[in-house]
Parts: structure tokens; C-alpha cells; sequence
């Protein structure tokens, strides 16, 4: 049997900027799912004793089923080595160094059937930023993560600089959130279900589905997700389109990922994002809407 | 004692300044015991006359300081490039053109294969090609029942025929931008990049680590480096398991094996904590024909690909800046780490804000630690100056001239990368002369082929492929050449109190010519022919 495919996030942003912290405390609150992690170091990561089941010397293995890895030579070898491994795991989460574009790396989840986008995640240094952006040598290569990011993450400050908000603004739609927020483990983590599957979600996610015989046709599909629902971090479903063929829908933050496969007995979709960010009425609007 | 063997040649050009020309060399133990006439080893005993290089011109054993292990291995897979080249069995592979005869090449090469193996070429390079892209209706016309895939000689790009974008899905409505799509919203065969390049080779099989390390990827680098008369040859990024290094020195260590081998450790990929305790223990475990203990570091990427960190005015074209593939600041904590440690370092530098920035690193380095004579090595220099080159020298850093750009890449750089007055100043060894640097040149094979004599020809002649000249006053004499391919290059390994010139106390060590690199016309220099190398005293003709 082939095993699901594998969710690929990045986690993006410069050196210091809290990478590491953020992925010690996705490890931690993993819930359930078997989470791979790739890391440049991995003196760096921070594993509770109980936690460690084994260490070697270039893999950790954690008692709640989730391992952690160097990377090696190169990214996209440990990728094919991450997706070989038995039994898979459900999300692969790779640290991008502090200068590597993470696009480059995320698009292998797109183009590769058996991964799928999980969203890239930048850490912005709140305290440093701009001073490191205004850095002739290195300012175009910290726009870029910023500019390809489907969640910012402040770190190091409550109270960030406006000046810092109104420049990552200029940069990019999606709205920065601070590093320590509740759920944003959840939001990366966890894959939307319908909700007859599962029990009550988080009280601060909020959720709109659809279930129905909806079809759609691929350039329509496309257009509307092109222009997602303000504050839905997630859209996940499938999307019939005529008798032979239906779309498997990923969406994450700004970045769509929609692929032919076969169709189902309905069309069913599923949109989540954080409470007072996301409205599920304006997600019903947006899908009963017929312009693009 | 070990026997001697006196071996007679037409003529010796030794290097040696002591001793600038011979025509005998008397050997015993793998080592040079007397250099001279007839009579030369007369006094050490009784020898053993050897005339089997009687016709030969010998030169010390060239020393290679810049290239990768795969520059063999990657012959397992069809050659599909502009430029005439030799693979490691010595078969001429012509240069392909045009379209036509890249179809008709990798046709041929089909008939090889059995019928479920996909058919892998190689260095296809599109920007020699004026007419359309290589797309998927051209590798349709080769294959339509296995996988066809070509990978481009910088390995950013492949492209691949319909049943291969099948294999991985590809379609009309894939959203990787790396999946280039044509006019009727197609694939057209043309993938960008490693991640859209991933689903393919993971398909077909396609495992660079397959070209490394492995005992048949050793073997035939050593068949490369002992047909362009090379006896010692770096592989410049390497990732060494223990296992990897027994496995090294088992081959290394064989009496058939060729050439000594000398890895640096990929700096990237180890923690910089861990990385100089890592390089000491490797260099524990050197053996003669097998020396481990320097690291490679990253700092740009390529000028043709305008990656290069450049400085003023940048590129020609207007495109933004280069890439760090290594944060500055990273540069200058491994730098300060390693050189501390006493661990050498190879550091990849293209453009010239690259190499001022490590040679900035290196030096605040040195304030805080003098630890002198490390001769830590710019590779690549493509870019520096007189300038730069002074701080080097002032500083015991040693440069690695990339001179096979000249003639590989040197009318694009001219046209497009870097425009007409930087592209004549490339790769300069005259400033490096000048400014009185340990200098040496390379080929990064296989981005271009081994071949001393030829990257030295390249450093002599400064022409272009379109046959230009580019930058007159760069040039350098042949002698100053061949100084730069033996013992610079051996001085940048740390190495030329052993390699290098053919004198009393080193490896016998040689390169076996057709003809005398110092008497033919400079223009013919990378046309002498090379018929073998002696090792540690053993014959080995191509």
C-alpha cells in the first residue's frame, strides 16, 4: 500500500532569528502526528530526557514517534531519503538555513506526487530586522524569505516597531503574528478534517466547510483560490469536475497547490484560520460566489 | 635495500631551479633519488636501466587543486555537450552543435541500454545554442517507451521527454514555477532547478551521491587524472563517513591505483562546532596517497548563473546581485573557528565582493589568532585584483585561478555577465605575479574538463571559444604556467615539499609527454600529447 503523502513545511528567517525555538516546541506538541524534522545542527535542538527514546549520531528519535535529522550534503537527497523511510512520516519539517531562499525548497512539495505544501514559515527577528534588511550584502535575501512566507512569525518582542509592522506589511498580505501565539502549532500541524470526522475543534481555531455535488472546472477553481477568504490559513478538499476527473485542493496561507485526481462522491472542502482573523461567514460568500 | 631504477627520457623539465633540465631520474622506494645524465645514481649502487620513456618528455606529475571526484563517474551517463571531450576509457566524445546531432548522440547511446533503463545524458549546455530550447518533442523523437532525461551542464536545469514527465506527474495544471509550461500550456520537457528536477531523479534513479566516494567513481577519476597526466587531485566537496575514508583508503592504497587523492570536508554540512575536531581526526587518518584534513567552505554561487557576489557596478545586465550560499557572518565564525584550530580551508569565491569578504574574514581571523602558515586558498579568484591579491599576499592566503572560464565562458562574460572591461581582467594571473601570491589555476572538473596543459594553455593564451583574445596583459609565459599546475599547486595543498618538480627527495612523480610543452608554439601547448604518469615510481600509460 503507499503510504499518504508527505506535508512539507519550511521554516524560514535569518540566523538568531528563533527557528530552533519554534521547532523544539512543534516537536513537543506534535499531538499525534509523526513529525520528521531536518535541522543544520541539531546541538541545537532541545529534547526533554524523557522525551529521547535513541540518539545517534545523525538522527534523534523521540518517544512520541517524531524524528529529528540532520540534513547532510544536500536538502533534496535527505528529502528522498525523508519520503524512503518506513513507515513515512506525516510532516517533514525542514529548517532553511539562515540565508537559503525558501521557495526553493518548498516547490519540491509541489512537484514531487508524493509530497504535498505544507506552507513556509519565516521567523522575522523583531529586534534586528531592519537593521539586517538595510545590510547591502544580505537585505535582498531576508526580503525574499519575508516576501515568500505563507505565515510571519515575530519573535523577540511583544511590542514590536511599527516601523518593523508597516515594513514586513509593504512585503507581504499575510498578517505577522507573534512567535508564541496560541494554535500556531495546530495551524501547521494539523490537517483540517470535515467536521462530522473528528470531535470539536479549538475553541480559538474557526472552521467553514462545504459538502455537496458542487463541480468545478480547473481555471475556475484556480481564480477563486487565487483569492482565498480573508484569514483562512488552511483549505484542504476535492473538488470534482466532470466524470473522470476531481482536484485535490491544498491551500496554505497565500500559496495554492491543486492537483488531477480521481473523483469522489462529493465535493468537500474544508477552511480553517484563527478566531477573530477568520470568518466563516465570508468563506460561504466566497465559495457560492460566481466571480473569479 | 630497494632496488633502484634509472629512468631514461628524451628530456626532463624538473622545476627545479637547481637543476632546470635532465634527461635521467634514478628511483628507489616510490622516491626521486637522483635527477641528472646517464651516470646520475651511479654512486648509490648498483640500477636498473629503464627505457620504456625514452621517447617521452617528463614533467613533475601534475598537481590538480580543483575538482570533484564525479568528473569520472559522470561518464556512466551519455555526454551530450558543445565541447569535444575525452571520457575516462579515452574515447573522444565529439561536441554536440546543434539539436540534431544531441538527438542522434543520445540515439546511439540507446542502443547500449536494455529496455527498462531510462537514458541519462549530460552536459547539454543551452547557452552555446541559438536555435529553439531543447524541449520534450526532441527527446519524444529518441524514446517514447523509456524515460529520456539531460541533465545540463550546470545542473540547475534538465530536460526530459514525455513518458518522464508522466513518471512524476507532470502536467498541464502542475504548479511548481520550475515546471516550465509552453504557449498551449504544456510542459515542454524543461525543468528549473533542483525542486522541480527532484521528482524526476528520484524516478530514474539519478543519485549524485552514486558519483562520489564509491569504488568505481574512484576508479575512474583515477582513469581521468592519469590521462591528463595528473598524480595528485583534490575532490573539493566531499562528505566523509568513517566509512566513506576506509573505503578511500582501501583504493587509494591499492598498487594500481593512480593518483593521490586529496578530499576536502564540506564545511556546510557539519555543525561549526563539531567541524574542526571533525577535519583534525580526518587528517589523523592520511595516508601517502590519500591526504584528508582541509575543509571547503561556500560563499556565492556562479558568475554565468548571476549568483556571484559582485561588487560595483554588478552585472552587466542590470540583474540584482548575487547570493550568499553561506551568511557573511556564518564566513567569518567558521573562518575564525577553523583557523584557530589550525584546520586549512578551501573557500569558494566567485565574484569579488565574495573573495573580499573572506579575505576580510581570514584576516580578522589572524588578529585574534595568528596560527601563521595554514595557507588557506581562495578558490575560483575570478574577479580579483591586483588589489586583493596584495592583501593575499601580505597575509599567506594562497588564490586558485579558475583560467578554463577563459576560454569555457569567457565571450559570455564579455557579452552578458560582466561586460567588456571586467571580462578582460578575469582570472588574472599576471596580477597574481605582481602582487607575488602562491598561486595555482584549474579546471573544477568536470564543470570543464581535467586537463593541466590545457588550463594552462588557457592562462598562456587567454582565448576565448569564439577565438578572441581576452585580456592581453593577463597573460603569462609558459614556464610561470607550468610552475602554476606542479608546484603552486602543490604548495596550496601543502604539498610541495613532496610533489611538484622532479628533485632529490620527492614522489617520483611524473607527467609522460609526446612532446616539450616549453618548445612547441605556446598555441599548442593544451595539443601536447600526454601518454601517462609515473606514481610513487610506477608506470602508468594511457
Amino acid at each position: 500500500m503507499t503510504p499518504p503523502p508527505l506535508s512539507v513545511v519550511v521554516i524560514s528567517g535569518y540566523l538568531g532569528a528563533g527557528k530552533t525555538t519554534l521547532i523544539n516546541r512543534l516537536l513537543g506538541q506534535a499531538a499525534g502526528q509523526k513529525i520528521m524534522v531536518m535541522v543544520n545542527d541539531f546541538g541545537a535542538i532541545n529534547i526533554d530526557a524523557d522525551l529521547l527514546k535513541s540518539a545517534e549520531e545523525d538522527t534523534l528519535t523521540l518517544t512520541n514517534g517524531c524524528v529529528c535529522c540532520t540534513m547532510g550534503a544536500d536538502l533534496f537527497l535527505a528529502m528522498g531519503d525523508a519520503l524512503d523511510r518506513q513507515p513515512r512520516p506525516d510532516i517533514l519539517v525542514i529548517e532553511a538555513s539562515g540565508v537559503a531562499e525558501p521557495s526553493k525548497i518548498a516547490e519540491a512539495a509541489k512537484a514531487e506526487p508524493d509530497m504535498r505544501y505544507g506552507g513556509i514559515v519565516t521567523v522575522v527577528d523583531a529586534l534586528n530586522f531592519l537593521r539586517t534588511e538595510a545590510d547591502m550584502r544580505i537585505g535582498a535575501q531576508l526580503r525574499e524569505q519575508v516576501i515568500a512566507a505563507d505565515m510571519l512569525l515575530i519573535s523577540k518582542s511583544k511590542n514590536p516597531d511599527p516601523a518593523l509592522i508597516s515594513r514586513l506589511e509593504m512585503l507581504n498580505t499575510v498578517a505577522p503574528l507573534h512567535v508564541d501565539a496560541p494554535l500556531i502549532s495546530a495551524l501547521l500541524l494539523r490537517q483540517p478534517r470535515m467536521p462530522s470526522a473528528r470531535a470539536a475543534i479549538h475553541a480559538e481555531y474557526v472552521q467553514w466547510s462545504f459538502e455537496g455535488q458542487k463541480k468545478m472546472a480547473f481555471d475556475d477553481l484556480k481564480s477563486k483560490l487565487d483569492n482565498p477568504p480573508d484569514g483562512a490559513f488552511r483549505i484542504k478538499g476535492f473538488v470534482n469536475s466532470d466524470a473522470d476527473t476531481a482536484w485535490e485542493v491544498h491551500l496554505v496561507g497565500k500559496t495554492v497547490d491543486v492537483r488531477v485526481c480521481p473523483p469522489n462522491p462529493s465535493t468537500s472542502l474544508v477552511a480553517i484560520g484563527l478566531k477573530g482573523i477568520f470568518h466563516p461567514e465570508n468563506a460561504e460568500n466566497w465559495w457560492n460566489s460566481n466571480g473569479r | 635495500m630497494s632496488e633502484i631504477t634509472v629512468f631514461k627520457a628524451k628530456k626532463i623539465i624538473t622545476l627545479d631551479p637547481n637543476r632546470p633540465l635532465a634527461t635521467h631520474v634514478a628511483v628507489r622506494s616510490g622516491k626521486i633519488l637522483a635527477v641528472g645524465g646517464a651516470g646520475c645514481a651511479d654512486g648509490w649502487g648498483k640500477s636498473t636501466l629503464n627505457t620504456e620513456l625514452e621517447n617521452t618528455v617528463l614533467l613533475p606529475g601534475f598537481v590538480e587543486g580543483h575538482a570533484h571526484m564525479m568528473a569520472g563517474s559522470v561518464w556512466k551517463y551519455a555526454y551530450a555537450g558543445f565541447h569535444d571531450r575525452i571520457d575516462p576509457g579515452g574515447v573522444l566524445w565529439r561536441g554536440m552543435t546543434n539539436i540534431d546531432q544531441v538527438i542522434a548522440g543520445l540515439t546511439a547511446h540507446q542502443e547500449k541500454l536494455s529496455d527498462d533503463e531510462p537514458l541519462l545524458g549530460w552536459g547539454f549546455d543551452p547557452i552555446f545554442l541559438s536555435s529553439e530550447r531543447l524541449n520534450k518533442h526532441h527527446l519524444d523523437a529518441i524514446s517514447t517507451t523509456r524515460p529520456v532525461v539531460v541533465v545540463y551542464s550546470n545542473f540547475h536545469l534538465m530536460c526530459v521527454n514525455s513518458v518522464a514527465l508522466e513518471l512524476a506527474q507532470f502536467s498541464r495544471h502542475s504548479s511548481a514555477v520550475g515546471v516550465v509550461k509552453g504557449s498551449d500550456g504544456e510542459p515542454t520537457g524543461e525543468l528549473r532547478e533542483m525542486a522541480a528536477m527532484f521528482p524526476i531523479m528520484r524516478r530514474v534513479g539519478l543519485d549524485f551521491r552514486d558519483l562520489s566516494q564509491k569504488p568505481d567513481a574512484m576508479q575512474s577519476f583515477g582513469q581521468v587524472a592519469c590521462r591528463a597526466g595528473v598524480t595528485t587531485v583534490t575532490d573539493l566537496y566531499s562528505s566523509m563517513t568513517d566509512a566513506d575514508v576506509s573505503e578511500m583508503q582501501r583504493i587509494t592504497g591499492h598498487k594500481n591505483f593512480p593518483v593521490r587523492l586529496v578530499p576536502a570536508l564540506n564545511g556546510m554540512e557539519t555543525p561549526p562546532d563539531k567541524i574542526a575536531a571533525r577535519a583534525i581526526d580526518l587528517k589523523s587518518q592520511s595516508t601517502d596517497m590519500l591526504r584528508l584534513g582541509a575543509v571547503k567552505l561556500m560563499t556565492d554561487g556562479s558568475i554565468q548563473g548571476w549568483t556571484a557576489r559582485t561588487k560595483w557596478p554588478h552585472y552587466f545586465g542590470g540583474q540584482p546581485n548575487g547570493i550568499w550560499i553561506t551568511a557573511p557572518e556564518q564566513i567569518f565564525d567558521l573562518t575564525k573557528r577553523l583557523h584557530a584550530a589550525g584546520v586549512q580551508m578551501h573557500i569558494h569565491v566567485n565574484g569579488d565582493e565574495a573573495s573580499e569578504l573572506a579575505i576580510d574574514a581570514i584576516q580578522a581571523a589572524m588578529a585574534e589568532n595568528a596560527n601563521p602558515g595554514l595557507r588557506h586558498v581562495l578558490q575560483h579568484c575570478q574577479m580579483m585584483g591586483v588589489d586583493q591579491f596584495r592583501r593575499c599576499a601580505e597575509l599567506g592566503i594562497c588564490v586558485n585561478i579558475f583560467s578554463n572560464h577563459i576560454y569555457y565562458f569567457g565571450d559570455q562574460h564579455a557579452a552578458l555577465t560582466l561586460g567588456p572591461d571586467r571580462a578582460e581582467r578575469m582570472n588574472a594571473c599576471q596580477s597574481a605575479l605582481d602582487a607575488g601570491v602562491h598561486f595555482t589555476v584549474h579546471s573544477d572538473a568536470p564543470v570543464t574538463p581535467l586537463a593541466p596543459l590545457f588550463t594552462a594553455w588557457c592562462a598562456v593564451m587567454r582565448q576565448t571559444g569564439s577565438g578572441k583574445t581576452l585580456g592581453e596583459a593577463q597573460k603569462i609565459t609558459p614556464m610561470q604556467a607550468l610552475h602554476a599546475i606542479t608546484l603552486g599547486a602543490a604548495y596550496t595543498l601543502h604539498l610541495d615539499h613532496e610533489v611538484g618538480s622532479i628533485e632529490v627527495g620527492k614522489c617520483a612523480d611524473f607527467a609522460v609527454l609526446g612532446d616539450d610543452p616549453l618548445t612547441v608554439e605556446p598555441s599548442a601547448i593544451k595539443d601536447v600529447p600526454v601518454l601517462g604518469t609515473v606514481s610513487g615510481g610506477r608506470v602508468f600509460l594511457v
